[in-house]
C-alpha cells in the first residue's frame, strides 16, 4: 500500500517540484513481455526503459517466469492494478486467452498500449507490432532471389499451431510458390528449438542429397541447421528470424544469409513513447504496423550495436515507419 | 551385517530374468520400427542415417541413465533438464572466460552433480517426495538460469571442444563411443555390484532394505548425484554438438528423458528395469522422430504419434509383465 501511495504521490511530487511547462513527468509504466526466454523480448524492454528514461519516466517489467504462462500473466495483471501504474504496455502471452486480462485493465481506467501481438479483445489507446506473414513471406523471397528463384528448400517450423508460427510458415509458402523453379522439399517442426532443428536437419539430409535452402522460423534453429550443414560438410544458404546478436554474428561470418527482423527495441520504445504521450495529452498514432528488416551482410551495422547504445525512433518517425 | 547375508537375501540379478523377457520385446519393437522405415524410405537404412540416429538417441540416453536409476528407487527426478540447462550456461561461461575447455567441463559436470546432491538431500534428510522436491528445484534452476543469461545466449567454442559433440573417430560420431561406454559402465553398475542390487532392493521394498542393513539414505544420495553428473555430462555433450547454450532447453529434454526411461520398462514403483532398457527406450523414440522426418510426415501428426508411442511402450510393458508373473 505504502508503496502504492508512492507511485501515486511521485508525479504529483515531481510536477510541484519542477513549476515549467511540462504537464508531468516521472510517469511508472508497467511493462508486459510473454518470457525471459526469447532474446526478442529482452529487445523490447530495453526499448521501453530506454523511452522512459529519456522521457523522464521509469518502467516496471512483468515477465511470467515459466515462459508465456496464461495463468501467470493474469495473476500479475491482478497485481497490477492494485498497484496502479501510471500506464501499461502490454503484450499478451496469448492474444486471445488474456482478453479478459485486458478488460480487467480496463475496468481498472489503466491506459494500456498493445504492443507485439495484437490482442483479440479490449480497449487500447494504441497498437505498436508488426506481422508475422509479411515477415515471413519478404525473408523467403530474399532467400529465393539469392537463389536465382529455383533449387530444393526445406522448412523448420517453430511450434505447430502457435501465431507466429502459422503466419510464418504461410508468408514463407507463398514466397515459395512465386518461384515455379522452386521445390519445397519438406516442412518439418524444429519446435523453435536449436537441438530439435539440428536434428531435424541431419535427418533431412540423410533423404535428400540436394538443399539448396533452409528457411527457419526463428534464429536458434537457423544457427542449428547451420551446425547440422557443417557437421555433414554441405552447403546451403539459410535464412532466421528474430535479428538475435547471434544472427548477427552469424550473419557477419557468412554463415548465416539473413535474419527477419520486426524491431523488437523499436516496438518497446514506441509503445512506451505512445503511454507516455496519452498520459501528457499529446497525440498519439493509434496503429503503427512496422515493415519488416531483413538483416543481410549489405545493412546488418545498425543491428550490431548494444542494445543500451541504441536509440529510439523520434515521434516524427514514428510517423513515417508504417503509421496506418 | 556382511556381505555374505546380503548376498542370501539377493540373489545377484540375472540377465536371463524376466529383465531380459522385457528387453527381448522391446528390442522387436525397435527392429519392427526400423523394418517398417526400411520399406518405406530408402535413406532410412543408410549408415549415415544409423549413426545419425545413434548420435541423436545419445543425448536422451546420457540424461535417461542417471535418471533410470533414480526410478529404480521408485522416486523421480523431474529437474534432469533444467539442470542440463544451468550446467550448459555455466560451463559456456567458463570456457569462454578461461579459454580451457577442461575447466569448462569440470565446471559442467560438477554444477550437475552439486544439483543432484541437493536433490539428495531434500529427499532423504527432508524427507520431502522426490517428485516435489525435483519439481522445485526445476524451478529454482529456471529462474537462475534465466537470470544468470538474462535473454542471452552463448556461443562459439574452440575447435577442440567441439569435437566431442560433433568429432568423429575411426568413422563414428564421438558421442556414439561415449553412448557405449556409459550404457556398459550402467548396466555392470546396476546389474552386478552390491550397490547396484541395493539400488533394487530399495525400489522393489524400503523397508525391507533397510531392515536388510542397507544404507538406504546413502544410495539415495548416489543415485541423485548420478542422476545429477549424467545431466552434467549431457549439458557438455549439448554445448559441444550446438555450439551454443541458452536459459530455455530445458523443458524439451525432461520429458523425452522420461520417455525413455519408461519405454525401455523401468516401472514408476521402483525394483524393475534395466539401463540397457533406457537405450532401448531413448533409441525407440528417436528412430520415431526421425523416420517421420524422412517420410515428410506433416507436423500436425509428430507429437501425435509420439504420445502414442509412449502410451503403447507403456501399456504393453504393463500387460507382458502381469503375464509374466
Amino acid at each position: 500500500m505504502k508503496q502504492t501511495l508512492g507511485y501515486l504521490a511521485l508525479p504529483l511530487l515531481m510536477a510541484a517540484a519542477f513549476t515549467t511547462e511540462v504537464r508531468a513527468d516521472g510517469e511508472t509504466i508497467a511493462v508486459f513481455t510473454k518470457n525471459q526466454t526469447n532474446p526478442f523480448f529482452q529487445t523490447v524492454r530495453v526499448g521501453a526503459d530506454n523511452m522512459a528514461k529519456s522521457l523522464n519516466g521509469k518502467t516496471l517489467q512483468y515477465i511470467p517466469t515459466k515462459p508465456d504462462s496464461i495463468p501467470e500473466q493474469l495473476s500479475q495483471i491482478e497485481d497490477v492494478v492494485v498497484k496502479k501504474p501510471s500506464a501499461i504496455v502490454f503484450t499478451p502471452v496469448d492474444y486471445k486467452a488474456m482478453v479478459p486480462g485486458v478488460e480487467k485493465i480496463n475496468e481498472a481506467k489503466i491506459p494500456v498500449v498493445n504492443i507485439t501481438d495484437r490482442s483479440a479483445g479490449g480497449k487500447f489507446l494504441s497498437f505498436v507490432g508488426a506481422d508475422d506473414y509479411s515477415l515471413g513471406l519478404e525473408t523467403a523471397r530474399f532467400l529465393l532471389k539469392t537463389l536465382g528463384g529455383k533449387g530444393n528448400i526445406v522448412i523448420i517450423e517453430g511450434v505447430k499451431g502457435s501465431l507466429t508460427n502459422v503466419d510464418r510458415v504461410r508468408g514463407f509458402n507463398d514466397a515459395i510458390k512465386e518461384n515455379p523453379g522452386a521445390k519445397l522439399l519438406a516442412s518439418q517442426p524444429g519446435n523453435y528449438q536449436r537441438l530439435q532443428a539440428l536434428q531435424v536437419m541431419e535427418n533431412l539430409m540423410q533423404s535428400n542429397a540436394q538443399i539448396d535452402g533452409v528457411l527457419a522460423a526463428n534464429d536458434a534453429m537457423a544457427v542449428g541447421a547451420i551446425e547440422a550443414l557443417d557437421g555433414a560438410n554441405r552447403k546451403a544458404q539459410v535464412i532466421g528470424i528474430n535479428g538475435t546478436k547471434e544472427a548477427i554474428d552469424a550473419i557477419k561470418s557468412g554463415k548465416l544469409l539473413a535474419s527477419g527482423d520486426y524491431n523488437g527495441f523499436a516496438q518497446g520504445c514506441l509503445g512506451t513513447m505512445m503511454a507516455i504521450r496519452a498520459l501528457r495529452n499529446q497525440p498519439v498514432i493509434s496503429e503503427i504496423v512496422l515493415k519488416p528488416t531483413v538483416i543481410t551482410k549489405d545493412n546488418f551495422g545498425p543491428f550490431d550495436v548494444p542494445l543500451e547504445q541504441r536509440t529510439c525512433p523520434t515521434f516524427e518517425d514514428a510517423g513515417k515507419l508504417g503509421a496506418k | 551385517m556382511t556381505d555374505i547375508t546380503k548376498e542370501t537375501m539377493m540373489p545377484p540379478r540375472s540377465f536371463l530374468s524376466q529383465d531380459a523377457i522385457q528387453l527381448f520385446y522391446r528390442l522387436l519393437a525397435a527392429l519392427l520400427i526400423c523394418a517398417v522405415l526400411a520399406v518405406f524410405s530408402d535413406s532410412f537404412l543408410s549408415l549415415g542415417n544409423i549413426l545419425n540416429v545413434l548420435r541423436q538417441a545419445s543425448l536422451t540416453f546420457f540424461i535417461a541413465s542417471g535418471l533410470t536409476l533414480v526410478v529404480l528407487t521408485a522416486g523421480l527426478d523431474l529437474s534432469v533438464g533444467a539442470n542440463v540447462a544451468l550446467s550448459a550456461c555455466i560451463a559456456g561461461t567458463v570456457i569462454h572466460k578461461t579459454g580451457s575447455p577442461a575447466l569448462g567441463i569440470l565446471t559442467g559436470l560438477a554444477c550437475g552433480g552439486i544439483v543432484g546432491l541437493l536433490n539428495g538431500i531434500m529427499v532423504t534428510a527432508l524427507r520431502i517426495p522426490s517428485f516435489i522436491a525435483t519439481y522445485g528445484m526445476l524451478w529454482v534452476l529456471n529462474g537462475l538460469t534465466y537470470w544468470y543469461m538474462a535473454g542471452e545466449t552463448l556461443h562459439g567454442f574452440p575447435a577442440g571442444f567441439r569435437q566431442i559433440g560433433s568429432g568423429y573417430l575411426f568413422g563414428l560420431p564421438i558421442p556414439v563411443y561415449l553412448l557405449l561406454v556409459f550404457l556398459g559402465i550402467g548396466t555392470l553398475f546396476a546389474q552386478r555390484t552390491i550397490w547396484g542390487q541395493e539400488i533394487y532392493a530399495i525400489g522393489a521394498n524400503p523397508v525391507a532394505a533397510r531392515l536388510s542393513g542397507i544404507p538406504v539414505a546413502r544410495r539415495l544420495l548416489l543415485v541423485y548425484a548420478v542422476s545429477g553428473i549424467m545431466a552434467g555430462l549431457a549439458s557438455i555433450i549439448f554445448l559441444s554438438r550446438l555450439n551454443s547454450a541458452e536459459a530455455d532447453i530445458g523443458e524439451s529434454l525432461t520429458l523425452p528423458a522420461i520417455a525413455a526411461v519408461l519405454i525401455g520398462g523401468t516401472s514408476l514403483f521402483g525394483g524393475v528395469g534395466t539401463v540397457f532398457g533406457t537405450f532401448i527406450g531413448a533409441l525407440i523414440l528417436t528412430l520415431v522422430l526421425n523416420g517421420m522426418n524422412l517420410l515428410s510426415v506433416s507436423a500436425n501428426w509428430q507429437p501425435l504419434v509420439t504420445g502414442i508411442i509412449v502410451i503403447l511402450a507403456v501399456w504393453l510393458d504393463m500387460k507382458t509383465r502381469r503375464r509374466a508373473q
